[in-house]
């Protein structure tokens, strides 16, 4: 079960632009920026990773022990980092697909300037909810 | 394996795979060095945090015993562990401590122990301390406490080596215990003395950091070279070695910042700035605290943002050695109003808002603050710098503060930068939000804001003035002239009006000004009907009277933004007398006589800064224009004189009484009293009409030729005027409230002797036939009349020469042509002088003329004398001639 999740969208010039601990788990402070330094190092691989594919899912690119780190990259460079220590891919998949339709419509407001900061609550319910939907193993929800 | 691993390190492949084994044998070094007990030693970053608590512990079937006699060294260990205390770091930062030493390895230690189970253990923990061992997966809301709880667990006061079974193993005697297992199978020496003390154990950790973060940093995977970096400067640090240690967080640093991961930031960039103290690098430290001061305020307390403020002001206000300029761009944030930008004219100062942003915890107290404005369009980078009058200080978050901008140069301005100074410290800010987040985007960013706070527009008119009369005003007489002052979109507030008369003209200071407001009732047509169509007060309007001071009107408040209608009096002077025409002297008249300039300056603006220069012509003229003639000559000679008033000015003329004061030689017939004939005063004379009145008068007999050429004749016309002052002439400005609405106009009159008199009358006697015809004899007579007294001397003759031209050609004259005939010098003689002639062609033809060569032209009248073509039959058909065919 997912009880470890942390994701954060990061734009096209490296930047964290929207972060979020989603994991069932209580919010753990000393971790939260332990998973941040995992993501940005897996930055590192991604970067690598991401031009030897067509596909914009992925997969885990970075293992850290049991923790693993699962990449999606839009058509913008833009990346969805998944810090997670659940195995369902195909839920993570999803998840992805469909965070990316939510950043795409953040995207098209014409008040969002891209590269900055979510700041939209709306978007935060709403990835929250999905992290609900697709991460959290069935059982506990 | 660990010695292979070992090795594999000495090659240093660059490949980044085997980079990634570099760090894991690193990583498992240092779970080595936990293990044995030197794990206090270690830095706790967050890369060893996040690494060994993920990191699983050796898990050997079951776990070394501690071996016997090593009393001493489980002292040694434990002391170790007491003694260590987490580094008291910079500004009082309390981190909580990182779960370094999980109690992981108490729980997996023990567990391997064969004869103690997992649940006892529990047990025990949970009644020492009620949170326990299991704090990783029981979801303890006290989360920091797993870390002191083991080190409590480890040191407590039993020495005794020999464990009772159902005791735990405490974690110095793991340590130990390791330690003994992990001698006995190490076989390579190089390893051993890596970790048979501390310092060995370090000096073999650096060189493996700093060989993983080479390599990382060769294949490009810089962040996790970066990471490195940092431990290596930790341990830089630990050792003292500030400098290098500076330089390896400044990398780390540097990335963070540049990637903005500001959560990772805040950990490192505290150790930067403790290094940068100790170093006495002012500048650097100053720029660390303003970065620490410019993150996320949720990553630090209050009471730690607090302290890097406190730590700025204090370098501020002491002497630093080499004062450098602050950039705190990132700090202090500005933006103009969200409002259009300010517009301003010409010339004119302003004040400017402007809100800014202090990202710092506290008020903070400036010494001064000026903005720069740049040209919007243009490289001119070089605009003085505004400073602020307004308060100096800046509380948290938003401020707005007022610059005073003086006249600038016209065009678009946008913010430039802040610039200030805190103690001794000049700061400088050229961060701008734009009412919200500070964009992020790279290409964004290096854009300046593009939206201008301030607009100065191109001088163009603020106000128009523009004379109120069309046509032209009474001269010599007290008249209003009209000013329309027409503000542009522009305040006239204050504004001061100067008046300044030219030659021949001079305003009447006792009268009070008029101001009234205005409208033309073109203003929402074109501009063509505008000017024509004439302003007319409304009469909603209001009128006020204000006096005027050397010239000078001072403009009400009310009038700033209308149209106002400016009338002042002025009194055009013209001393000479008018003259009146007549066809024997036709005058010509220039209408530049009656010009007068008017010179106008108009001072307004907030600062009477603005300044409008108008010079008008107002157009002044007499009343009327006076010609004469005389009508009809009498025999006896009187003389009909027929003066012709024309009314030169826009307004209804009353004449109520004219008279002539005749010059000398000539006099007035009848009454005498110089008034004309007939009595029809008062005559209205209509705008641009012309009235005539007659005079009978005669020449007196006076023969002073001199005395005639000087003295004119005076006409007097009193006359009232009933006009528009907006039209044009009207009637005078009462000075006085007794001063009557009678005018007098004077103008003088030349009248001129008749200066030749016909002496003789010459008349062609009509033809004794009806016809003339060819060949056909015909008398042709003329009567020659004396028709006064000849007194000149070349016709005292009594005989006077007569000669009749004739074209030879059409007439043959039979008889004289020329000769002399005697005439009687007394008036009113005549005589016939007959000559014939014989008519030679058919047609119209020349008739003989009669000339009298002695006397003059102009001595007689009816001249020539006689038809100008006469008409020649062709000669009758003689039939003697006719032969019958």
């Amino acid at each position: 079960m997912a009880s470890t999740a942390c994701f954060v969208i990061v734009s096209k010039n490296d930047i964290p632009i929207y972060e979020a601990e989603v994991g069932s788990a209580p919010k753990k402070e000393d971790l939260a920026y332990h998973h941040q330094f995992i993501l940005h190092a897996a930055l590192d691989v991604v970067q690598d990773l991401a031009w030897t594919t067509n596909a914009m899912f992925l997969r885990s690119v970075d293992r850290f022990n049991d923790l693993v780190v699962s990449v999606y990259v839009t058509a913008g460079h833009t990346r969805f980092m998944l810090l997670h220590d659940s195995r369902s891919e195909d839920g993570i998949k999803s998840f992805f697909q469909e965070v990316h339709e939510l950043y795409i419509k953040i995207f098209l407001n014409p008040l969002y300037l891209p590269g900055s900061r979510i700041a939209s609550s709306h978007f935060d319910t709403k990835v929250r909810a999905l992290a609900r939907k697709y991460l959290y193993i069935r059982g506990i929800y | 394996m660990m010695v292979e691993l070992l090795l594999l390190i000495q090659r240093r492949s660059s490949i980044v795979f085997r980079v990634t084994f570099i760090l894991s044998v690193v990583l498992r070094f240092m779970r080595l060095a936990y293990l044995i007990g030197y794990g206090v030693e270690i830095e706790k970053s967050p890369v060893n945090s996040a690494s060994l608590s993920m990191l699983s512990w050796p898990k050997p079937a079951t776990w070394p015993s501690i071996p016997p006699d090593s009393s001493a060294e489980v002292m040694a260990k434990e002391k170790t562990i007491l003694q260590a205390k987490a580094r008291e770091k910079l500004f009082d930062i309390q981190r909580k401590p990182l779960p370094l030493e999980p109690s992981s390895l108490l729980r997996e230690a023990n567990r391997r122990r064969a004869f103690l189970s997992v649940g006892n253990l529990s047990e025990l923990y949970d009644s020492v301390d009620g949170s326990g061992l299991g704090a990783h997966s029981k979801l303890s809301p006290n989360k920091s406490s797993s870390n002191l709880m083991t080190r409590t667990m480890s040191g407590p006061a039993t020495s005794e080596t020999s464990l009772p079974v159902d005791r735990p193993m405490r974690l110095s005697e793991i340590h130990v215990a390791a330690e003994h297992a992990l001698k006995q199978t190490i076989s390579d020496p190089d390893f051993m003395t890596s970790l048979s003390s501390p310092e060995e154990f370090e000096s073999r950790y650096m060189e493996l950091t700093k060989g993983a973060a080479d390599n990382y940093h060769r294949s490009w995977w810089k962040r996790h070279g970066v990471v490195l970096d940092g431990e290596i400067a930790a341990i830089f640090f630990k050792h003292g070695n500030y400098d290098l240690a500076a330089k390896s967080y400044e990398k780390v640093c540097a990335l963070y910042s540049a990637e903005g991961w500001e959560e990772l930031l805040a950990d490192v960039l505290p150790d930067l700035a403790e290094c940068q103290k100790i170093l006495k690098d002012e500048a650097g430290y100053l720029a660390s605290c303003v970065k620490l001061l410019s993150l996320e305020s949720s990553l630090f307390s209050s009471k730690e943002r607090q302290a890097f403020q406190s730590e700025v002001v204090r370098l501020a206000h002491s002497e630093m050695r080499h004062p450098v300029p602050l950039d705190v761009s990132s700090l202090i944030t500005f933006a103009g109003n969200p409002a259009p930008p300010l517009e301003l004219c010409d010339g004119d100062p302003g004040t400017l808002s402007v809100a800014v942003w202090s990202g710092f915890p506290d008020d903070i107290t400036l010494e001064s603050l000026s903005l720069r404005l740049s040209a919007f369009s243009s490289a001119d980078e070089g605009l003085k710098a505004i400073r602020s009058t307004d308060a100096r200080v800046l509380v948290p978050g938003r401020n707005i503060i007022t610059f005073d901008i003086p006249p600038q140069k016209p065009g678009s301005y946008v913010l430039g930068a802040l610039t200030g100074q805190i103690g001794k410290l000049s700061f400088r800010s050229h961060g701008f939000s734009q009412d919200g987040p500070v964009d992020t985007d790279e290409f964004m960013s290096f854009e300046k804001p593009t939206r201008p706070v301030l607009k100065v527009r191109k001088p163009r008119a603020l106000v128009d003035i523009t004379p109120a009369v069309s046509s032209a005003l009474l001269m010599n007489e007290l008249q209003w002239i009209g000013l329309i002052v027409k503000p542009i979109d522009y305040s006239l507030k204050g504004g001061i009006l100067h008046i300044d008369a030219g030659a021949e003209l001079k305003i009447e200071e006792s009268q009070m000004i008029e101001i009234e407001s205005y409208r033309s009732d073109g203003e929402h047509s074109s501009p063509i009907d505008a000017s024509k169509v004439l302003s007319r007060p409304t009469d909603t309007g209001r009128v006020e009277k204000v006096p005027i001071e050397n010239g000078k009107i001072k403009l009400p408040d009310w009038a700033s933004d209308v149209t106002t209608l400016v009338w002042f009096p002025v009194r055009a002077i013209n001393d000479t007398v008018p003259k009146g025409t007549s066809p024997a002297s036709p005058q010509k008249h220039s209408i530049v006589d009656g010009m007068r300039m008017i010179a106008l300056k108009l001072e307004f603006g907030a600062f009477h800064n603005q300044i409008f220069e108008r010079t008008i012509a107002v157009h002044f003229t007499n009343p009327f224009h006076v010609s004469t003639r005389v009508v009809d000559k009498c025999n006896d000679g009187t003389l009909l004189l027929q003066v012709i008033l024309h009314s030169e000015v826009k307004a209804t003329l009353h004449v109520k009484d004219v008279s002539l004061d005749l010059q000398a030689g000539f006099e007035h017939l009848g009454k005498g009293d110089g008034r004309p004939t007939s009595s029809l005063f008062p005559l209205v004379i209509a705008p641009s009409s012309k009235a005539g009145i007659l005079f009978v008068i005669r020449l007196s007999g006076t023969k002073d030729l001199d005395e005639l050429e000087q003295a004119d004749s005076m006409l007097h016309i009193k006359y009232g005027i009933s006009g528009d002052r907006a039209t044009g002439a009207h009637s005078p400005v009462p000075v006085k409230p007794d001063d009557s609405e009678e005018l007098l106009f004077k103008i003088s009159l030349k009248l001129k002797r008749p200066v030749l008199d016909p002496c003789l009358a010459v008349g062609f006697l009509p033809f004794s036939t009806d016809c003339l015809r060819v060949g056909q004899l015909v008398n042709m007579k003329w009567r020659v009349e004396r028709l006064k007294d000849l007194e000149e001397a070349s016709l005292s003759d009594d005989e006077i020469l007569y000669q009749v031209d004739a074209n030879p050609q059409n007439w043959m004259v039979a008889g004289r042509k020329s000769g002399h005939i005697s005439f009687s010098e007394a008036q009113g003689s005549r005589i016939e002088i007959a000559v014939t002639c014989v008519p030679l062609v058919s047609g119209y033809v020349h008739p003989p003329q009669l000339g009298l060569p002695d006397v003059g032209d102009a001595n007689i009248s009816c001249n020539p004398a006689g038809p100008h073509l006469v008409c020649v039959l062709p000669p009758t058909l003689s039939t003697s001639y006719c032969i019958p065919a």
